[in-house]
């Protein structure tokens, strides 16, 4: 063995997995999105001239549940990075016990998302929930947060936010621990306030830290699915439904893996799109401010 | 600077994040009676352990689900860092553009949306009949975790002198040898930070583990919670789930506990070199 | 030597023979209808030797049943013999191949008996699939202190509902269930038929965009729009219906047979004062046993199927829970009819009853129809664009799962 090629030998077993778990099922589905292949074939894929994307720009669901999954990433990824942020701040400062402090904040991003999806459906129960409790107990009456889709909808972003907020701190934070302490010093010199300090040099030297945490949230909320599936099954009336989700019944409610592959291909689009749009955004930011 | 506003904020994240857990801490402790009952008087009685007898003597019991979720991730682990550790290496070996190419890559595989791909695993465990194999999880588990693996363990290599591995050529160490005297002990702490993410990962995974197990005794942690909460009839065990919850969250906490140096240092590891 | 073996396998033969061990049928249920026939199965295996039945409890939603199986189906081995079905799943389990055809086992002769309308749905594509445990079928309700007798068509019902309206006898004249969800399909099925229309013509193209399917959903949204039915409809299911009739607050409403029990107990205002009759033609749904291919041992399993649909276990769920029985034997049982006074109504109603289409592809086709609908009753869409829109999308549907263009 030639000492060249052994690095490549190396990293070959790995990479030969990672592509069959990431790449082949692009490519099947790539495939498998030209062909019924559904109950009414006997699940045998044959090929159906592109009617499945016809269906895709047509079915009323998918859009829908598109519009959804986007609100639900947006507003998700925008209430984490603010709190992510504040968090990170707070816990920048000199803290007394800092190793159980963040171990405490860590938690709820530790947890198996559907253990507490379950704990969300006791917490929100109409009518014997803690959060119905504490309205009634100042006097007002139950209230069926999972039965309306505005509440049902706030609370599948609340719990998201609660989950993933300390893995968005927890990058912020190291971004805050790069910054060298002389910079501050020097603002503060200058007579510059917190805000001030924060805008104007924080914030652009945490710049590459928010657009990682931006990028990793924004693609695993577009993929939200554990944890609508357990809290609310994508009701009511499906109107919590994400993307996911509907792939999901499209294969394993309907049996039609045809149609699944081409909602997950157009997911796999979406995806693609907004993070292009997110690194444009940043380039233009970016560019602005030089 | 003003102290106890500071505290104040820290205060209330702190409840933020724990709260809802000590909800269900108290929950499971509960009768049912005393769940549902109307008025403030009887909140405080009723308290019991009949819920966790319920959890942990049902059929099947539920530290089996721990130790199923437990086994997976071992195996997984095992698994991911056998491949990815001398992938690493090998990397770390490539001409620089092949080097930035490849982590891009691994990079963009560690941000994807995973759940698109349970379809075609599906087939995949259908085909290779692994289907209700717990062990063979670990392999599209160690499969999902390898991008960001690779990443870390490769960025903690970056930071080695080079000098070191060079020194141990000229001792005539082969690859080998150098890896396992001199880059594995140096390599450690980084390691040990990946270990835990790639553990928490399938420890968590819920998507493939929902459609590659069927048989109740083979359930991971988390599709077993989501099929307990799915079988709610007439009266809503609430209690017992809260228990379910508080048992399935106990070794993450300790985890937690234990490991969280780690587990910041790994993921902020990745945000700084990857 | 060669004796003494054939000896000892004689009499290991004998030994095994004398003890066999008892079969076990696995069977899958929803958690109520598996805690309804529990003294049942109880009593069976206690009267039984050879033969034992294990009855899983799956989950209260239908769905989630629907998955559990589907997930150990999938991956092929299924730890269940007997699955029980609702009746819009036998031929998307049919055509996967999961199931059994029932009449190498039971004979071509096994639903004779049964009353026309329980029937239905059990075969596909000229197999038999499923027997049904139980009947369902949608009903009108009425009020005996407003009229004399119920309406005899949709145009007396909706102009008996508005002028009892006008008079403030009521808030409003007729309650169903018109949230988005499959109870909606089953309303419009119901108009749908008395206007004439079909939902699929031959069995695999869509007819939604017919003249009888334009004015059936026109019929519907008219409702809403003059008041007779509320706009809160929309978020309506078969509890808040029955919880509205039940209050007094409506002349008329579609419900199934169960609420009737409802009607009569202590809370509801009405108790007394309600009539029930068809619709013409209700709406099937029943739930019933399919085999699943793979069984080890289908006879056994389909002794037991035939014991938990025959007419000793549809007598006792009758009696103690209300359950519709299907047997035309049960139907016009004296006895039975003085414990449930709805027997005739129900036997009435299963000469005729609409089937919902019969087709692997129900769940994506109501569901697309259900989203027309919906956007009729909340945006006040036009009926005829609405139903050209679920005509198009369902002729896609069947189109990309593949059935031929």
């Amino acid at each position: 063995m030639t000492t060249a090629l052994q690095p490549l030998l190396l990293l070959l077993p790995a990479l030969l997995l990672v592509a069959g778990v990431f790449l082949w099922p692009l490519l099947r589905y790539g495939w498998l999105s030209l062909q019924a292949s559904s109950v009414l074939t006997g699940l045998v894929p044959v090929p159906n001239g592109g009617a499945n994307w016809q269906r895709l720009l047509a079915d009323g669901r998918f859009w829908q549940d598109a519009a959804q999954t986007l609100r639900f990433a947006g507003v998700s990824l925008a209430l984490e990075l603010l709190l992510g942020l504040a968090l990170a701040l707070l816990l920048h400062r000199p803290l007394p016990r800092r190793g159980l402090l963040r171990a405490a904040v860590l938690l709820p991003w530790a947890l198996p998302t559907t253990v507490m999806a379950l704990g969300w459906r006791w917490i929100l129960n109409d009518p014997h929930g803690p959060l119905n409790r504490l309205i009634q107990g100042l006097g007002g009456n139950a209230y069926g947060f999972l039965s309306t889709p505005a509440t049902t909808w706030l609370f599948t972003v609340l719990a998201d936010v609660w989950k993933t907020t300390p893995f968005v701190a927890l990058l912020l934070l190291a971004g805050l621990q790069a910054i060298p302490a002389e910079l501050e010093e020097a603002l503060v010199l200058e007579g510059a306030g917190p805000l001030q300090r924060l805008w104007r040099l924080t914030l652009p030297l945490l710049a590459p830290y928010l657009l990682l945490a931006a990028l990793f949230r924004l693609a695993q909320a577009l993929g939200v699915f554990d944890l609508i599936q357990v809290l609310t099954g994508g009701g009511p009336a499906s109107s919590t439904e994400s993307l996911g989700l509907y792939a999901y019944l499209n294969g394993m409610r309907f049996l039609d893996f045809g149609y699944s592959a081409t909602v997950m291909l157009g997911m796999f689009v979406l995806v693609l799109l907004l993070t292009a749009a997110v690194l444009l955004l940043q380039h233009g930011w970016q560019g602005r401010r030089r | 600077m003003k102290r106890p506003p500071h505290l104040l904020l820290l205060l209330a994240a702190l409840l933020w994040s724990l709260l809802p857990l000590l909800w269900q801490l108290i929950t499971s402790l509960r009768t049912p009676e005393a769940l549902v009952a109307p008025t403030p008087a009887a909140w405080l009685s009723g308290w019991t352990l009949a819920n966790y007898r319920q959890v942990l003597l049902g059929d099947p019991p539920f530290w089996r689900y721990l130790l199923n979720s437990a086994l997976v991730g071992a195996a997984s682990t095992g698994l991911t860092l056998a491949l990815a550790i001398p992938a690493a290496y090998g990397l770390q070996q490539q001409t620089l553009r092949l080097q930035r190419l490849l982590t891009l890559l691994l990079l963009a595989a560690a941000m994807f949306p995973y759940v698109l791909l349970f379809l075609a695993l599906l087939e995949l465990a259908r085909l290779l009949g692994w289907g209700n194999q717990l062990l063979a999880l670990a392999v599209p588990y160690a499969g999902l975790s390898l991008p960001l693996a690779v990443l870390l363990l490769r960025a903690a290599l970056a930071d080695l002198p080079p000098e070191l591995e060079d020194a141990a050529r000229l001792e005539g160490l082969n690859l080998w040898q150098r890896l396992r005297r001199v880059l594995l002990p140096l390599l450690a702490p980084a390691i040990a930070s990946t270990a835990i993410l790639v553990f928490l990962f399938s420890w968590n995974e819920y998507p493939i583990a929902l459609t590659w197990i069927s048989k109740a005794e083979l359930l991971t942690l988390p599709t077993a919670m989501a099929r307990i909460g799915g079988s709610s009839v007439y009266a809503v065990p609430y209690g017992a789930y809260a228990a379910a919850t508080v048992l399935g969250s106990l070794p993450l906490l300790a985890l937690v506990l234990l490991f969280q140096r780690q587990i910041v240092s790994g993921l902020t590891q990745g945000a700084v070199k990857g | 030597m060669v004796l003494a073996a054939a000896l000892a396998l004689l009499l290991w033969a004998a030994v095994g023979l004398a003890r066999p061990r008892p079969v076990e049928v696995s069977v899958l249920m929803p958690a109520p209808f598996a805690d309804a026939t529990a003294p049942l199965v109880a009593a069976f295996n206690r009267t039984h030797r050879d033969v034992q039945i294990a009855v899983t409890r799956g989950p209260l939603d239908t769905e989630a049943l629907s998955d559990l199986a589907i997930s150990s189906l999938l991956l092929g081995d299924t730890p269940y013999d007997l699955l029980l079905m609702d009746v819009t799943w036998t031929p998307k389990y049919a055509a996967a191949g999961w199931l059994e055809p029932l009449e190498p086992l039971l004979g071509d002769d096994a639903m004779e008996g049964m009353a026309v309308g329980a029937q239905l749905g059990n075969a596909f594509g000229g197999h038999l699939w499923r027997l049904p445990l139980l009947a369902d079928m949608g009903l009108l309700y009425w009020r005996t202190d407003l009229m004399d007798a119920p309406p005899r068509s949709l145009q007396e019902l909706a102009a008996t509902a508005a002028d009892l309206k006008a008079r403030g006898e009521v808030s409003w004249g007729y309650v169903w269930q018109g949230r988005q969800y499959e109870g909606l399909s089953c309303v419009f099925l119901e108009v749908l038929r008395a206007f004439g229309g079909e939902w699929l013509q031959a069995g695999d193209r869509a007819a939604l965009d017919s003249p009888a399917a334009i004015a059936a959903a026109r019929w519907l949204g008219d409702l809403v729009r003059q008041g007779i039915t509320p706009a809160a409809v929309a978020n309506v299911s078969e509890s808040e219906s029955l919880q509205i009739f039940a209050a007094g607050e409506a002349a008329f409403m579609r419900n199934w047979p169960y609420a009737w029990r409802e009607l009569q107990k202590p809370g509801s205002l009405v108790a007394g004062k309600v009539g029930v009759s068809s619709l013409g033609e209700g709406t099937q749904g029943s739930w019933g046993f399919s085999l699943l291919r793979g069984s080890p041992h289908p006879a056994e399993a389909a002794a037991v199927m035939q014991w938990f649909t025959g007419e000793a276990v549809g007598r006792e769920l009758a009696e103690r829970y209300g359950y519709t029985p299907v047997w035309n034997s049960l139907l016009q049982d004296a006895q039975l009819e003085a414990r449930l006074p709805l027997l005739p109504v129900l036997r009435q109603a299963l000469e005729h009853t609409a089937l919902r289409p019969l087709t692997p592809v129900y769940a994506q086709l109501s569901d697309t129809l259900q989203r027309q609908l919906s956007a009729l009753l909340t945006g006040g869409e036009d009926a005829t664009e609405a139903m050209a829109q679920a005509q198009r999308q369902s002729s896609l549907i069947l189109r990309s799962a593949g059935e031929a263009p």
